[in-house]
C-alpha cells in the first residue's frame, strides 16, 4: 500500500467518475427490472458482453463506429428483453428464487453460444481514436483524459436522460413507476401489469446495449467476463438500493471512484474485491442500500 | 411393490460395488467416481437449498476451500488427503458457520446474491495470496501410492461410502425436530418463529452441514486431480450442477439430488464427447436448467409420486391417505408441516 502524489491521484479520481458514468448506464436497467418485477436479472452481464460482441462485430465486419452500431443494438436487444420476459420470466412469477436461478439459466446459455460463435479470445474495439486523450491544465494539475471515456460518458448522459423523460413524461413511464410502488394497486388502476413489465426489460436490455457499445470501446471481453460484470453491477444496485434509479446513479460514481483509486493504492489485481467487499458489507449492514427504501418480496 | 422397496436398497448397493469390477476401463472409474462426488455434494446442497428454501449459488466456494485445505495440508505437513478430508472440512464448515451468520440476515434474492459475492471473493483472495495457493498457475500435490492398475478405484469407494454417510444425514436430519424446523422455515419462515423455532441457529446450523461435505468433496477432488487453480476449485459451474441436479431429481427430497447425479454426470459426459467444445456445453446445460425450471419445477420423483397418486386415486380413497403416502416410500418426499403433524 502507498500513497501516490496528488497530482496522481487527482487523474486517477477523475477517470474513476468517467468510468462511473458508463457504470451507471450499465446497471440503470438492473435496477429498473428489479424495481418493477423484483427480480434480480443474473443474465445483465451476459447481455451486456453480447451487445458488445455486436459492437466488435459491426466494427470489424464493416467498419461501422460502436457510437453509430448502437442503433442496430439498441433495438435488437430491446425485441430479445420483450420476448425473454413475455414468454421465459413470466412463466415463473410469484417465486423470485427461481427467477433468479432461470435469469441464472440464461446467462449460462449465451456464456455458452457467445463462446462459440467467438471463441475465448479477449476482443476490444480499437479505433482510430482510442489512444487519443484530452489534455487539460489547471496551475500545476495536468489531467490526461482518454476520448473514449469522456465519449462514454457523455453517451451515458444521453440514455440516462432519455429514460428519466420515459419515466416522467410519458404514460408508459407512469406505469412502470406505479408498478414499482405498488403491483396490484397498479393493476387495479387498469395498469396492464404484463406489458409494463415486458416493456421494462426492452428498455432494460436497451440501455444496457447502449453501455455494452461504450464497454467495448473501454474494456477487453471474452464470453466469460459477464460473471465479473454482473458481480460489480449487482454491488452497483445494491449499494445505490435495490429499484431505485437515482441511487444507481450515484453508486456507480462512487464505485467507479473507489475502484479507481483502490487501484493504485492497492493493486490493479485487487481492486474488484473492493466491489465485493461493499456488496458483502451493504446487504448484510443496510440491506435497502444508500437510496433505497425497504423492500418486501411477496 | 412391498418387494420393490425392501429389495432395492440392498441391489443398488450391491450394483455400486461391483460397478468398478464389471466397467474395468479407467473411463468408467473416474465416471463412477464424478457421478458419487457430485450425488454427495447435490445431496449436501439438498439441505440448505431444498429443506431450508435458502438457495444458494456460491456453494463452490466451500468446495474451493476444501481443495485448497486439504493440498496445503498434503503439501507443507505431508497429511494424506484421504484422511485428512473428513477434518479439515469441519474447518470449513465453522468458516461456513461463521459466514452464515453474517449472510444469513438477508434472505431471497439478497441472500443468493451474497452467496455469489462470497465466492468471487474467495476466489480473488485464492488468486492473490500467491505465497501460499501460488496465484493462478495453481497447487499440485503428490500422486496417490497404489499403482496405476488400480487407477481411480479406491477413489470411487470412497466417495460411495462418504455418499453413504451424507444420505444417512439428509435423511436423519429430515426427520428429526431439527429437520422439521427446517422445512417450517422454508414453507414460512415468519410463522416458524412464532411457534418458537430458533430460525437463526436453524438456518446457520444447516448451511455449516451443508458446507460439510461439499468442502469435504472439494478436498478429496483435489487429491483426485492432484493439481487445483482457483479457477477450477472456485468455479461457479460446480455450485450450479447441484442446483441443477437436485431440482432435477426433485428439490426437498432425498433421493432426488441422487437420481440428478446419476441423469446429469453422464449426460453432460456424452454432451462433451459428441460436441468436444467446453462452451456449447455451457449453452446446453443452460438450456437444460431454464427447460427444467420452466417446465418441472418440483422435480422427476415428486412428479412421478404425484402421477402415481392421481392414477391411484380412487383406490386411495379407501385405504386412507396415510397408507397411500408410505407405499410410495421410494420417493421420501417432504410434505409440508401441516401433513407432518396430521401424521403425527
Amino acid at each position: 500500500m502507498h500513497l501516490p502524489s496528488w497530482n496522481v491521484l487527482i487523474q486517477v479520481a477523475v477517470i474513476g467518475i468517467l468510468t462511473g458514468g458508463v457504470y451507471a448506464l450499465m446497471a440503470t436497467g438492473l435496477t429498473l427490472i428489479f424495481g418493477v418485477m423484483r427480480v434480480i436479472n443474473i443474465a445483465h452481464g451476459a447481455f451486456l458482453i453480447l451487445s458488445a460482441y455486436i459492437s466488435y462485430w459491426m466494427f470489424t465486419a464493416y467498419g461501422l463506429d460502436p457510437f453509430l452500431s448502437v442503433i442496430v443494438s439498441v433495438p435488437l436487444l430491446f425485441v430479445i428483453g420483450l420476448i425473454f420476459q413475455r414468454y421465459v420470466l413470466s412463466r415463473v412469477q410469484g417465486d423470485p428464487g427461481l427467477g433468479v436461478l432461470l435469469t441464472f439459466a440464461m446467462a449460462l446459455t449465451l456464456e455458452g453460444l457467445m463462446g462459440s460463435l467467438w471463441e475465448s479470445t479477449g476482443r476490444s474495439v480499437r479505433t482510430a481514436y482510442t489512444s487519443n486523450v484530452f489534455v487539460i491544465e489547471l496551475s500545476d494539475i495536468t489531467l490526461r483524459l482518454p476520448w473514449v471515456r469522456v465519449g462514454g460518458l457523455v453517451a451515458a448522459v444521453i440514455a440516462l436522460l432519455s429514460i428519466f423523460l420515459i419515466l416522467s413524461r410519458t404514460n408508459l413511464g407512469r406505469a412502470i413507476r406505479a408498478t414499482i410502488q405498488n403491483r396490484s394497486a397498479a393493476q387495479l388502476m387498469g395498469v396492464n401489469v404484463e406489458r409494463v413489465q415486458a416493456m421494462t426489460f426492452g428498455i432494460s436490455l436497451g440501455t444496457v446495449a447502449a453501455g455494452g457499445a461504450m464497454f467495448s470501446l473501454i474494456w477487453t471481453f471474452n464470453s466469460g467476463s459477464h460473471e465479473e460484470w454482473i458481480s460489480k453491477m449487482l454491488s452497483i444496485i445494491v449499494l445505490g438500493g435495490m429499484g431505485s434509479l437515482p441511487g444507481a446513479f450515484l453508486a456507480a460514481i462512487i464505485m467507479g471512484l473507489a475502484e479507481s483509486v483502490a487501484a493504485v493504492v492497492m493493486s490493479s489485481y485487487l481492486s474488484p474485491i473492493v466491489f465485493y467487499l461493499i456488496l458483502f458489507i451493504t446487504l448484510i449492514f443496510r440491506p435497502q442500500g444508500l437510496l433505497g427504501v425497504k423492500v418486501r418480496e411477496e | 411393490m412391498d418387494n420393490l422397496r425392501r429389495w432395492w436398497k440392498p441391489t443398488a448397493l450391491l450394483i455400486l460395488l461391483a460397478y468398478p469390477w464389471i466397467f474395468r476401463a479407467p473411463y468408467y472409474h473416474v465416471l463412477g467416481f464424478n457421478v458419487m462426488l457430485f450425488a454427495t455434494m447435490a445431496t449436501s446442497w439438498n439441505i440448505m437449498g431444498g429443506y431450508t428454501g435458502y438457495k444458494s449459488l456460491g456453494h463452490s466456494a466451500f468446495y474451493g476451500l476444501g481443495a485448497y485445505f486439504v493440498a496445503i495440508a498434503a503439501n507443507q505437513l505431508g497429511w494424506n488427503p484421504l484422511v485428512s478430508a473428513p477434518f479439515l472440512a469441519l474447518i470449513v464448515a465453522l468458516v461456513a458457520v461463521i459466514l452464515g451468520w453474517i449472510m444469513l440476515r438477508t434472505s431471497g434474492s439478497a441472500f443468493v446474491i451474497s452467496t455469489i459475492a462470497m465466492l468471487l471473493i474467495f476466489r480473488l483472495t485464492a488468486l492473490n495470496l500467491r505465497e501460499i495457493t501460488k496465484g493462478a498457475p495453481g497447487l499440485s500435490q503428490p500422486l496417490p501410492p497404489w499403482t496405476p492398475e488400480f487407477s481411480r478405484m479406491p477413489f470411487y469407494y470412497y466417495m460411495v461410502v462418504w455418499l453413504i454417510i451424507a444420505l444417512f444425514v439428509s435423511w436423519y436430519i429430515r426427520r428429526s425436530r431439527f429437520g422439521l424446523g427446517l422445512v417450517a422455515i422454508r414453507d414460512d419462515e415468519g410463522k416458524a418463529e412464532m411457534v418458537g423455532v430458533n430460525t437463526t441457529l436453524y438456518k446457520i446450523l444447516a448451511f455449516g452441514v451443508s458446507a460439510y461435505f461439499v468442502a469435504l468433496c472439494g478436498g478429496v477432488w483435489s487429491y483426485f486431480t492432484s493439481h487445483i487453480s482457483p479457477v477450477f476449485a472456485f468455479d461457479i459451474i460446480v455450485g450450479v450442477d447441484m442446483i441443477l441436479m437436485t431440482m432435477l431429481g426433485g428439490l426437498g427430497t432425498l433421493w432426488g439430488p441422487v437420481l440428478g447425479a446419476f441423469i446429469l454426470i453422464p449426460t453432460s459426459d456424452l454432451i462433451l464427447f459428441t460436441f468436444g467444445s467446453s462452451t456449447i456445453y455451457l449453452a446446453i446445460i443452460g438450456v437444460l436448467m431454464m427447460v427444467v425450471i420452466i417446465f418441472l419445477p418440483k422435480g422427476i420423483l415428486p412428479t412421478i409420486q404425484q402421477w402415481i397418486q392421481d392414477r391411484r386415486a380412487p383406490r386411495a380413497a379407501h385405504q386412507g391417505a396415510l397408507s397411500m403416502a408410505e407405499m410410495h416410500g421410494l420417493t421420501d418426499d417432504s410434505p409440508s408441516v401441516e401433513e407432518e403433524i396430521r401424521h403425527d
